[in-house]
This record gives structure tokens, C-alpha cells and sequence, in this order.
């Protein structure tokens, strides 16, 4: 408890900068929507509806956290190591293709068989998909950043061309367009609340989650991590193995997310779909850097963001102002919150200032009187 | 035989310059704020909110130079916005350029679904578009003449951009405390010139140069908004800027070369390549491009080593 309390007053401007950003985000919020001729209590109270108001619903937003936290947990255990992985997205759809296709293939094997292939499928080409932009990096000093982005558009133009007419991974099933054959019933994740998103998948991505904080934040993997991620000239002289680090954290980036890919299609979509993620991985990213990387501020944050995009999405239905309002929420508290250094110091400046005003101005009262 | 006629053909080199385009205007401001020290990688952001604002501004004031101007302004506010974060506030450039691409795409469709009641694709016979250009004399040049001439307006500019970019860098005081802002901040102060001043100058300027870019896209190559239609174009940008190690010159072949790259693939369409492959091919090149650049200037770094090293022998 008091480890609990001391490391909350080491944090204790970061957590109050946290609450009033977010705060002041709900409000800029407000002000848009009022700008634009809605009623803001209406829209919040419909966001608060949508991501609780029926068991389908509340299991609809723990199904959103899941993707988030996991997309976030994926963007931040390559940022420890230093390494932007922006490219999650394509990893995702690659790690989905993979295991669907795996599925698909193993019909009729018993799942004790083929359930685990097609996670190993999923990981194996999503940190496949991950490596080369790392290795780019270590190796010949490409930047990161662009290849992972360049190669998103590349994964999901691929999955396209496979999923669509033309394509080699068509279905003739009726009414499915831009998709794969479904997965077998047996391989599916069972539903844990009746008609919503939500399945048993959250409890892999508890487990995966649980790994991602205990590697990074008990073992010496995730020291070494961090110490590479922050200073690779201290690290390449401590003796750590700077490339190796690097390229293994992407690779365990790119496998996360291509497990996500595999979560939504065991989870509820039943078949690889070419519009499987609508840009899931960036709100991930948004995520992890709100809370700079720390797993456990990924769980709490990523609870939040769900509520707000799941309740966005169903506030678009009720009220008719755009879902996007949630994205513009998450901007505004990341622009806070990276700004939250510079901010606190010209917060602490001005008081500073005021302060020696005070005393002078009590000086000079005490020369007068 | 035929096949390739229908790729290689005069359109090709004519789609290449419209491709190009925005994306020269777009790297010619990235390369600005490259040179004073910021990674900027907000600039897919900047495009989208300029291409907005220029449509929203065409139609409602009913003039494509009202449209070109209300960009830029946008550009200036975003470029001003961006600065206040990076170099005012110092926060991180890699977040902050994330935030600004969510931000920017996000409100654009916000404001989209708000004013216009649309959802995805707003176009009307309201908004008025860029004219082309006609010019007479280059009509008796057989060739280069079908191809320089009736381009859209920005097409022109931007090449006069690619020049006063390069003028301004190398040829005036304010361009050499730009770069010296990035290259070396702290004897910059010692010369007495504020180096914050000089990134925020850059980035304003990038601001502008993205609004331009923004008001091509959506008023000149097309004459509507569609949501994503900046189509990563800043990040296509930046690369470019990467590429051509942020010297207009380069910067312009590297996005006249991507240009052709993105218009190859979409005459691949024409002979039977499904559009989604043919679409991969200017990302590709882009990838190939940035590997080819870093491994060339490493041996060139190594070869002068050599020669050195032979000479002091």
C-alpha cells in the first residue's frame, strides 16, 4: 500500500495534468458540439448510453478495450525498445488473413489442434511483418516510421486484392463482399454476452496483457528495453545487445497485433473481412502515448477511450452528431498530455513569479509603513 | 508490344505531374521544417485540413481564389498550432504530428457530416475549382508543349515553389538561421537570432506550403472532398524530404519520381492488373527509394573515408 502511495506522489502531476486534460478535452467537446447546433448533454449522455446501457452494449465496450488495450500494449512494447511501430495496422490485417486462412484450412481438425496453430499463424506473420521494418532499421538505418506506414497500405491493399473479386481467397458464400470463407464453428471464440462483440477472447488478451506488463516491468528483457529505448549509445556500451533488443520488441509488437487481427475474426466476425480494422492500431497509438507506454495506464486508458468510441459510434445513430467526435476527444487530451512538461513548467514559472512579486510588494510595504 | 504503349505513353508523363504535385508542395514544406530540426510527420494532417477549409471556402464564398487564400490562412494556424506544441512547449514532434494527423482528419469529417450533411464525399456544383492553365507559345513545341501546357494552375506554382524554397535556404539570411536552427541551435543564439524563432518561422511556413497542397488536391486535381483523400500524401511527402536529404532539388525529382511511380499504377489498371496490386506500386517504390538512398550515401560516406585515408598516407 505505501509503494502504492509513494510511487502516487512521484505521479501526482502527471495524474492531475491526466484528469484535467481529459477534463478540458470533454469540454472543448461540449463547445464543438454546441458550435455545431447540438445539444451537448444529450450527446454525452447518449455516449454514456451507448457504451453502457444494455448488457450488449457494456459487452460491446469491453470488447473495444480489448483491441485497444492489445493494439496499445503492441505500440508499446516497441516504443520501450525505441522503435515506433506505426505499421500495427497492416500487422493486424496480415495476423487476421494468417489465421483465418489457417482456420479455414484445418477444417475438422479437433481445436486442441488447430486452435494453437492458428495463434502461432497470426504471431508468426505478424512479427514477420514487424521484422522487416526492424531489421531496415538496425541494419541499414531506414527510418522506421515510414516503412511501417508505407508497408500498412501495402498490407491492406494485399488483402483486398486476395479478398475481392479476382482475388485467390474469395467465398461463394451469398452476401459476403471483400471477404474470406468463414472460419469452422468449432474454432470460433464462444460469446460471453449474447449478440455483442465480446468472447473469450478477453481472457487471451488478459493473459497477453499480464505478460506484456510482467516482461516489461519485472524482468531484465524489459530493463534492457527501456535502457535501449531511452540512450542506445549507453546501452551499445553496458553490453546490451542494442539490434537484437530492438528487432525482438518490434517482432513482439507485430505478433501482438497480429494477434488482434485473429481476435476479431474468432471473436466475432467469423471470417477475414477487408474492413476488418477501421484504423484500430492508431487509436491504440493514441493510447500508448497518452500514458507514456506504462501497461498498466494502457488498461485503465484503454477503458476510457472504449467508452467514448463505442458511445460515440451509437451517439452518431441517436443523436446524429459524427462519431468522429471521439477521435477529436483522444487528439485534444494527446496534444494536453504532451504538452504536460512544457505546460507544468510555465505553470510552476508563473507562480514563481508571483510569488517573489508577493514578497517584494511585502517589502516594499514594510520600507513604506 | 501493345501492352506497353498503353502504359508508357504520353498520359503517363501527364499524370505524373498531376500526381506529383501536391506532393512536391507538400515536401517542399517538409523540408523546411526538416531543415530546422523538426521531424514533422503532421503534414498528412495539415493537407487534409487545408484541402477542407479550400473547398468549404470555394463554395461558401463562391471563388477558387478565396478557397486558395482561406488554406493558406489554415495552413498558417496549423503551422502556428504545431509550433506552440513542439517548439514552445517542447513536446514530443513524433506525438504531436500523430495527434495532429487524428486531430485534422477527424474534425474535417466532423465538421463535414455538421455543415454539409454529408457523409464521406461532398462535392456540388458550388464549389468553384482552380482553373488551367492555357499558354499559347508552348503550343508549337511538339512535344514538351501537349505536356507543359493546360496543367492546373498549382502544377505551375508548385515548380516556382521547388525555386524560391531553394532561393530562400541557400540565398538569404532568414534560410541560413533556418538551417543553422537545426543544424547547430546553440551558435545561432551566440549570433544573437533565436533559434525558436526560426522553427516556428519553419514550421509556418510548412503550414503554408501543406495548404497550398491541400487546396490543389481538393480544387484543382479534384473538385470535391472526400475523407482520407489526402491519401497519405504527407507521409509520401516526408519520405520524399528523407530522400532527397532535404534539398529542393532532390526533393523534387524524389516527388516527381513518386509521381510516376503512383500514375504507373494507375495505367496498370488499364492492362488488367487488379487495381488493388497496381495501387501497392508507389509504396513499394517509396520503401525501395528510402533503402537505395541510405545504403548509396553510406558508401559514399566509406568511399570518401577511403580516399581520405589514401591521401593522408
Amino acid at each position: 500500500m505505501n509503494k502504492i502511495l509513494s510511487s502516487f506522489n512521484k505521479n501526482k502531476t502527471y495524474l492531475i495534468m491526466l484528469i484535467l486534460s481529459v477534463v478540458v478535452a470533454l469540454i472543448l467537446g461540449a463547445i464543438l458540439m454546441l458550435v455545431t447546433g447540438y445539444n451537448p448533454v444529450e450527446g454525452y449522455s447518449a455516449m454514456l448510453e451507448g457504451a453502457f446501457g444494455t448488457p450488449r452494449m457494456i459487452g460491446n465496450t469491453l470488447a473495444k478495450m480489448l483491441t485497444l488495450c492489445l493494439t496499445a500494449l503492441g505500440m508499446a512494447v516497441a516504443a520501450q525498445a525505441g522503435m515506433f511501430n506505426v505499421g500495427g495496422e497492416g500487422q493486424l490485417f496480415l495476423g487476421g488473413l494468417a489465421a483465418t486462412v489457417t482456420g479455414v484450412y484445418l477444417q475438422g481438425v479437433s481445436p486442441i489442434i488447430a486452435l494453437p496453430l492458428a495463434f502461432i499463424s497470426a504471431m508468426v506473420v505478424g512479427g514477420f511483418y514487424a521484422f522487416i521494418p526492424a531489421w531496415l532499421r538496425v541494419k541499414i538505418n531506414v527510418s522506421e516510421v515510414i516503412t511501417t506506414i508505407m508497408l500498412n497500405s501495402i498490407a491492406i491493399l494485399v488483402c483486398k486484392w486476395l479478398t475481392n473479386s479476382g482475388g485467390w481467397l474469395i467465398t461463394d458464400d451469398k452476401g459476403v463482399l471483400g471477404g474470406t470463407e468463414a472460419i469452422p464453428e468449432a474454432l470460433a471464440f464462444s460469446k460471453l454476452v449474447d449478440r455483442s462483440n465480446l468472447s473469450t477472447a478477453i481472457l487471451y488478451g488478459a493473459v497477453i496483457a499480464f505478460l506484456c506488463w510482467y516482461f516489461m516491468k519485472k524482468t531484465s528483457i524489459g530493463l534492457e528495453m527501456k535502457v535501449t529505448g531511452e540512450n542506445q549509445r549507453f546501452a551499445f556500451f553496458s553490453g546490451l545487445k542494442k539490434d537484437k533488443i530492438m528487432i525482438g520488441s518490434m517482432i513482439a509488437s507485430g505478433a501482438i497485433c497480429g494477434l488482434v487481427g485473429m481476435f476479431e475474426v474468432y471473436g466475432y466476425q467469423g471470417r477475414f473481412m477487408d474492413s476488418i480494422s477501421n484504423e484500430f492500431y492508431y487509436d491504440g497509438m493514441l493510447v500508448a502515448m497518452i500514458v507514456k507506454y506504462n501497461p498498466i495506464g494502457i488498461m485503465i486508458m484503454s477503458f476510457f477511450f472504449a467508452i467514448i468510441n463505442v458511445g460515440a459510434s451509437y451517439m452518431e445513430l441517436r443523436v446524429g452528431i459524427s462519431g468522429e467526435l471521439s477521435d477529436i476527444i483522444f487528439a485534444i487530451i494527446i496534444f494536453l498530455m504532451a504538452a504536460e512538461g512544457g505546460i507544468t513548467k510555465i505553470w510552476t514559472n508563473f507562480q514563481n513569479k508571483k510569488a517573489a512579486k508577493k514578497l517584494e510588494s511585502s517589502k516594499e510595504d514594510k520600507i513604506n509603513g | 508490344m501493345d501492352n506497353l504503349f498503353q502504359i508508357f505513353n504520353m498520359g503517363l508523363l501527364q499524370n505524373t505531374l498531376r500526381t506529383s504535385t501536391p506532393v512536391i508542395l507538400c515536401a517542399m514544406g517538409g523540408l523546411l521544417t526538416e531543415q530546422a530540426g523538426i521531424m514533422n510527420i503532421g503534414m498528412d494532417g495539415m493537407i487534409v485540413a487545408g484541402a477542407f477549409v479550400a473547398v468549404a471556402a470555394s463554395y461558401f464564398l463562391a471563388s477558387a481564389t478565396m478557397g486558395v487564400l482561406m488554406a493558406v490562412l489554415c495552413g498558417i494556424v496549423i503551422g502556428l498550432f504545431f509550433a506552440l506544441f513542439v517548439v514552445k512547449l517542447k513536446s514530443d514532434e513524433f506525438i504531436i504530428g500523430m495527434a495532429l494527423n487524428t486531430f485534422a482528419g477527424a474534425l474535417t469529417v466532423y465538421l463535414l457530416r455538421s455543415i454539409f450533411d454529408v457523409k464521406g464525399t461532398f462535392s456540388d456544383e458550388g464549389i468553384h475549382s482552380l482553373p488551367t492553365v492555357h499558354l499559347d507559345f508552348l503550343e508549337k513545341i511538339p512535344f514538351i508543349g501537349t505536356l507543359l501546357n493546360n496543367n492546373s494552375l498549382f502544377v505551375y506554382i508548385s515548380w516556382i515553389m521547388v525555386l524560391l524554397t531553394w532561393f530562400f535556404l541557400y540565398r538569404t539570411p532568414y534560410g541560413f538561421w533556418l538551417r543553422a536552427s537545426g543544424e547547430h541551435p546553440e551558435s545561432l543564439e551566440t549570433a544573437g537570432i533565436n533559434p525558436k524563432k526560426m522553427k516556428l518561422l519553419a514550421s509556418v511556413l510548412c503550414g503554408v506550403m501543406c495548404g497550398f497542397a491541400g487546396a490543389h488536391l481538393s480544387l484543382g486535381y479534384l473538385t470535391m472532398f472526400t475523407e482520407g483523400m489526402h491519401n497519405s500524401r504527407g507521409f509520401t511527402a516526408f519520405a520524399c524530404v528523407i530522400f532527397g536529404m532535404a534539398n529542393p532539388p532532390k526533393v523534387f525529382f524524389a516527388a516527381i519520381l513518386f509521381g510516376f511511380c503512383e500514375a504507373l499504377g494507375l495505367r496498370l489498371q488499364n492492362v488488367g492488373v487488379p487495381s488493388n496490386l497496381a495501387g501497392i506500386v508507389p509504396y513499394l517504390a517509396t520503401i525501395l527509394m528510402l533503402i537505395y538512398i541510405t545504403v548509396s550515401t553510406k558508401n559514399k560516406k566509406k568511399l570518401k573515408a577511403k580516399k581520405q585515408l589514401k591521401n593522408n598516407i
